[in-house]
């Protein structure tokens, strides 16, 4: 068995691992709050983006633009998001791994990538990676979001590609994240929603109109994807960092009934050996 | 006559939605003064002041970008920045402004031209607010 100290030892140092994923796991549900809550006041201004450019779209369908055609290209572009921190459970893993399957398949893509993991992932496999926008998660705001739809706006439109997907963790519940794959490029609004049919006027004209609306569309569509994917990391956080504190807590249980029988075995053995000297004095 | 309802939409949330008499915003076109009764409209905004009056109060905001859209004395802006006075603050207004003209006066070929103007107008915009 081993020594008393030793098991003493491992126990302190579990108890203060314990301490810390306990409180990453607090840390997690405070930011899987602020998290929704983004989710939540983003909604009004991505519907309304929605509707507006479903019903010009609808109402002006001869007017053409770029974002929302096929333009028959080739070639593809692939974004891969995933968080820029690790200890989140197999948040990262299930986007790699369903990434990783898509590119067998299609090994032609460029990639780009948002989140640290992936991009480090991804280079340790020497896969080329043609963008990456890496620790932006811990101070998200609007302004990043829209520089990297900005970006692949003008990545679509002047390296002509036919197409730019994208794959991140939707967020579902607290314990719970879908793998989503979504096509950006060309644009395709959500179908289901209530059109306005009154008459607008446009001003200047609605190709105006429908190209500062696209690009709307790709910045609240980013921004939602990232706000979605940061609840979803830290859900996935919290729950991974909730089972390692259950798990220490067993350890430590188990080790300090080692811990116990261990100094009840050295007790009787001295008490035996004490014992047995006082005989050898008597005889 | 019914009143208007202003509502002012920004990516993280819902800046203003209440009811009012007339409001002017900088479209694209020109200044626009909107009344209960306007005609339904899809318009592009352009940085500059916007003016909303209720009752015998005017508040005055900056606004940057955006659209705006009326139907059935409804009226709503989407837009990313939509500042009140006291949410402005001047002298990071001012040295953009002096930035951006600094950049338009240069004539270095990597200058972002679309760019400098944007933050040219924003910070114009803003700084009609000071007074």
């Amino acid at each position: 068995m081993a020594n008393i100290r030793d098991i003493k030892n491992r126990i302190e140092s579990i108890k203060s691992t314990r301490q810390i994923t306990n409180a990453m796991k607090m840390v997690a549900a405070a930011n899987l709050r602020k998290a929704q809550n983004r989710i939540i006041k983003a909604r009004p201004y991505a519907d309304y983006i929605n509707q507006m450019i479903q019903t010009v779209k609808i109402k002006h369908s001869d007017t053409l633009h770029p974002l929302l055609e096929n333009n028959e290209q080739e070639q593809k572009a692939f974004v891969i998001v995933t968080s820029d921190r690790g200890l989140c459970g197999s948040f990262n893993y299930n986007i790699l791994k369903l990434a990783g399957k898509y590119l067998n398949e299609n090994p032609e893509l460029d990639i780009i990538c948002i989140g640290k993991k992936g991009y480090d992932y991804l280079k340790k496999r020497d896969i080329q990676i043609i963008d990456k926008h890496i620790n932006l998660f811990n101070e998200m705001d609007f302004s990043s979001s829209r520089d990297i739809a900005n970006k692949l706006i003008s990545m679509y439109l002047d390296n002509n590609y036919g197409q730019i997907s994208i794959i991140y963790n939707e967020f579902k519940s607290a314990i719970q994240q879908n793998v989503v794959i979504k096509q950006l490029f060309p644009i395709t609004p959500p179908e289901d929603l209530e059109i306005n049919l009154l008459d607008f006027i446009y001003e200047p004209d609605p190709y105006t109109i429908i190209d500062e609306l696209t690009h709307k569309y790709i910045d609240v569509e980013i921004w939602r994807i990232l706000l979605e994917s940061s609840a979803a990391e830290q859900g996935a956080r919290m729950t991974a960092m909730d089972s390692a504190t259950e798990n220490a807590h067993e350890l430590i249980d188990n080790l300090t009934l080692y811990y116990n029988r261990a100094r009840q075995a050295k007790i009787t053995k001295e008490i035996i050996e004490i014992a047995s000297g006082a005989e050898a004095i008597n005889k | 006559m019914d009143n208007l309802k202003l509502e002012v939409i920004l990516p993280d949330k819902i800046k203003i939605s209440q009811e009012i008499d007339h409001v002017i915003v900088p479209g694209c076109d020109g200044d626009l003064g909107i009344s209960p009764g306007h005609t339904p409209l899809i318009t592009k905004l352009r940085p500059g002041i916007m003016k909303v009056y209720t009752g015998q109060q005017i508040s005055y905001y900056a606004i940057h970008d955006g659209f705006l859209t009326i139907e059935n004395n409804h009226v709503r802006i989407v837009s990313e920045t939509v500042e009140e006075k006291k949410e402005i603050n001047f002298s990071r207004a001012e040295s953009s402004l002096q930035r951006a003209q600094q950049r338009l006066k240069g004539d270095q070929s990597d200058t972002d031209f679309r760019r400098a103007e944007a933050s040219l107008k924003r910070a114009t915009a803003r700084l009609n607010l000071k007074f």
